[in-house]
């Protein structure tokens, strides 16, 4: 990965699709070993954002840089990332072993039987292991989503609701590991709505609204009285500064 | 009663509401020009048949020439209604992040056999506006020159309506057969090979005995299309009826064996993993059966067509060997087309890796089921023609028309086959692209009775052409398709 303070750069990044403008001339920048988070309401353009990141969709404008790579280059930034969608859809026809060995073989990884049971064992899918993914829970396919994404131990991380359609044990056990590797000097990069969640592991955030970034720094930063939650300065950047705060 | 009421519940909203998605996903899919251009194609394609049905008719009677095209619609029918296995499909995810009104019992208080019902309806009057309705339309253009009025020319689109209306009920009740047993299923589709088999070659059955709207033709009698109307009706109830409401979620287990297959694959790179999972799509979805099944039934398409030529033209043609190969690979853009539908490979999106390698994986796995039987093929007409030594040169026309028509249906259509086809800009640059090397090497076989030295070369140079040209096409397939993306719809552009 070529040598740079910030893992991600973005610079008056817009699109559209059609004449909706999606993303309006946002600029941010992602440090390494930080733990970021993006926050907006629905259809404010996280996923978006998300997929032009990592290369899964185009720009119309402005200087985009993943871990060190121009979104023209989208393999490279795949083959140093790892990405968790926001809807789960691993290969139908393949068992969840299967699932995790064909992620290893695309990135050609070295010691994939080693690397596919550390993570079966992490979210505990060994039992699971020669079931199709079609017929797997929405929990269990998460799961797999997750770990497909860990298994090549990206030093960058993106995370589309990563949490949701898991139960509160698995919520924690991928919390305490996101934290580790974090701490380890990896960046995370992070979209979600539970602001209770995101609260107790972003040392960062921006808040989108409308295709508008209207909020970014430190929680510390953007809090306007003490004590004040992510949850009401999340409201308040995305009403404008003097709403009312039901 | 019951299934007169499965129509009679029919939700008008929800029809249109569904005529609505057709249309649009059609549109986003090959675009406003395209959608328009599939009905004049067809359009077109009838008011040439018309127009030299009375050269068919000097050779066949006119009895022959009906039954072949009731036939024709039968088989269209059964062909486009297996919509039992929809639901399954559905539920399996195998539509990938797509979704669509047929999903709406998941969550709403409506029945999966209702839904089916109007799907079915909307169905049929897509096929009728979008091909019934421009083949008469086409014909009856061709009317005053071949001197057939235009009223029997409206009774004969009815009746062939109504035969692709009975070919899709068919396909409808044995899908959603299939879907609640497999022995129940296999049941339906034996019954009907049985009956097709006692009309030929047993000929312990009349074609107009089973074959109702043809039967009109016989004896002009309106029972028969009245007939022809309950059944289809009846068919399209019963399927609606057998429809499953539940799909159970069965844990199906298999042997891992990804990574045994992928070590024992003869090639590199990020293909070979990949040709694996492919691979291991096609058996596990059951779709190894039907792809070569199909592309076996295409070779006898090309029999079909010769004989259709010698007997139904009446065109003195020695076809050769050699002319038979040149055919194999155009039918084989459909067998190509059944290799993209099987999986959604939405999560590819997440790879490092381009549409291009998952379609020359597709291509790989194309050949490994393909060219057995194109050798075999090739091989048998020699030796039954006579012409051994024409075998060679047969073999590497078959090897490089197969190789250059499936590289060009694969650098125009990517992934998405099934759909970007119906695009008129496909359409337009597939026929520029393989229409002139098929025309050249036909022109060859033609000749090589008489002047073997140019057809030779003529066959030669325009298959080596071909083959460099797939060489050429295979290296830009990355480019061409560098901003595409895996999901359900993108035409890389």
């Amino acid at each position: 990965m070529p040598k740079t303070l910030s893992c991600i750069e973005v610079t008056q990044l817009s699109k559209s699709f059609g004449k909706i403008v999606v993303l309006n001339n946002i600029s941010l920048n992602v440090a390494k070993g930080e733990f970021f988070g993006l926050f907006g309401s629905n259809g404010a353009g996280k996923t978006t954002l998300l997929k032009i990141l990592t290369g899964q969709l185009s720009a119309d404008s402005g200087e985009v840089r993943t871990a060190g790579y121009s979104i023209s280059d989208p393999i490279s930034i795949k083959r140093s990332v790892g990405i968790v969608p926001e809807a789960e859809s691993p290969p139908t026809f393949l068992t969840a072993r299967e699932a995790l060995e064909l992620s290893c073989l695309l990135r050609d990884l070295k010691n994939v039987n080693e690397r596919v049971d550390r993570w079966l064992d992490f979210f505990d899918l060994q039992v699971k292991s020669d079931v199709l993914c079609r017929d797997l829970s929405k929990g269990q396919r998460q799961k797999l989503m997750l770990a497909s994404a860990f298994i090549h131990e990206p030093s960058l991380l993106f995370l589309d609701e990563a949490f949701i359609n898991l139960d509160p044990i698995y919520q924690r056990r991928l919390r305490e590991y996101l934290k580790k590797i974090v701490e380890e000097g990896r960046t995370i990069f992070l979209c979600t709505h539970l602001l209770e969640m995101a609260e107790k592991l972003c040392s960062r955030v921006a808040v989108i609204n409308k295709g508008n970034i209207v909020a970014q720094g430190a929680i510390d930063e953007l809090r306007s009285k003490e004590g004040e939650g992510l949850e009401e300065i999340f409201i308040r950047a995305v009403n404008g500064e003097n709403a009312h705060i039901p | 009663m019951v299934k007169m009421r499965i129509f009679r519940d029919l939700n008008k909203h929800l029809l249109i509401d569904m005529i609505k998605e057709e249309w649009r996903l059609h549109r986003s899919l090959v675009g406003g020009l395209g959608s328009t251009f599939f009905p004049l194609i067809i359009f077109v394609m009838a008011a040439t048949c018309a127009l030299i049905a009375p050269l068919i008719a000097r050779n066949l009677n006119q009895t022959t020439i009906l039954l072949m095209l009731h036939a024709a619609s039968l088989f269209y029918g059964f062909y486009v209604g297996g919509f039992g296995s929809i639901g399954e499909q559905i539920m399996t995810k195998r539509l990938g992040q797509v979704n669509m009104l047929l999903q709406l019992p998941q969550i709403y208080p409506i029945s999966f056999k209702k839904v089916m019902a109007t799907f079915f309806v909307k169905d049929s009057l897509f096929y009728l506006v979008y091909t019934y309705v421009p083949m008469i339309l086409g014909i009856s253009i061709a009317a005053t020159y071949i001197g057939i009025s235009q009223f029997g020319i409206l009774r004969l689109g009815v009746t062939a309506f109504l035969a692709f209306m009975i070919g899709m009920g068919l396909s409808f009740v044995s899908s959603a057969a299939s879907s609640r047993s497999k022995l129940f299923g296999a049941l339906t589709y034996l019954i009907i090979i049985i009956i097709a088999l006692l009309v030929y070659p047993f000929n312990i059955l009349q074609p107009q005995q089973v074959l109702l709207p043809f039967a009109y033709w016989t004896d002009r009698s309106l029972i028969w299309p009245i007939l022809s109307i309950m059944l289809s009706i009846g068919l399209a109830a019963a399927g609606s009826l057998l429809i499953k409401e539940r799909y159970e979620i069965k844990q199906t287990k298999f042997n891992n064996s990804l990574l045994k297959i992928n070590e024992r694959l003869p090639v590199t790179g990020e293909i070979r993993p990949l040709v694996a999972k492919e691979w291991l799509e096609l058996s596990r979805s059951g779709n190894i059966l039907p792809a070569v099944g199909g592309y076996a039934l295409n070779l006898l398409v090309i029999v079909f067509i010769s004989w259709l030529f010698n007997y139904g033209f009446g065109i003195p043609i020695g076809f050769n060997v050699v002319f038979f190969s040149a055919f194999v690979g155009v039918l084989g853009v459909m067998t190509y087309s059944s290799l993209t539908i099987i999986e959604h490979n939405d999560y590819l999106n997440l790879m490092p890796l381009g549409v291009d390698s998952l379609i020359k994986a597709k291509l790989m796995i194309y050949f490994i089921l393909t060219s057995g039987f194109t050798v075999g093929f090739v091989i048998l007409i020699g030796l039954i023609k006579g012409e051994i030594y024409l075998i060679p040169q047969s073999l590497l026309v078959a090897a490089c028309m197969s190789i250059y028509v499936v590289a060009v249906t694969a650098y125009l259509t990517g992934l998405w086959t099934n759909t970007l086809f119906f695009g008129a800009k496909t359409i337009l640059k597939f026929a520029l692209m393989v229409i002139p090397p098929l025309i050249i090497i036909e022109i060859g076989t033609i000749i090589l009775p008489f002047n073997s030295g140019l057809a030779t070369l003529m066959i030669t140079s325009a298959s080596v052409l071909g083959l460099v040209a797939s060489g050429l096409l295979f290296m830009r397939l990355k480019k061409h398709w560098r901003n595409a993306s895996f999901s359900y719809i993108s035409n890389g552009e």
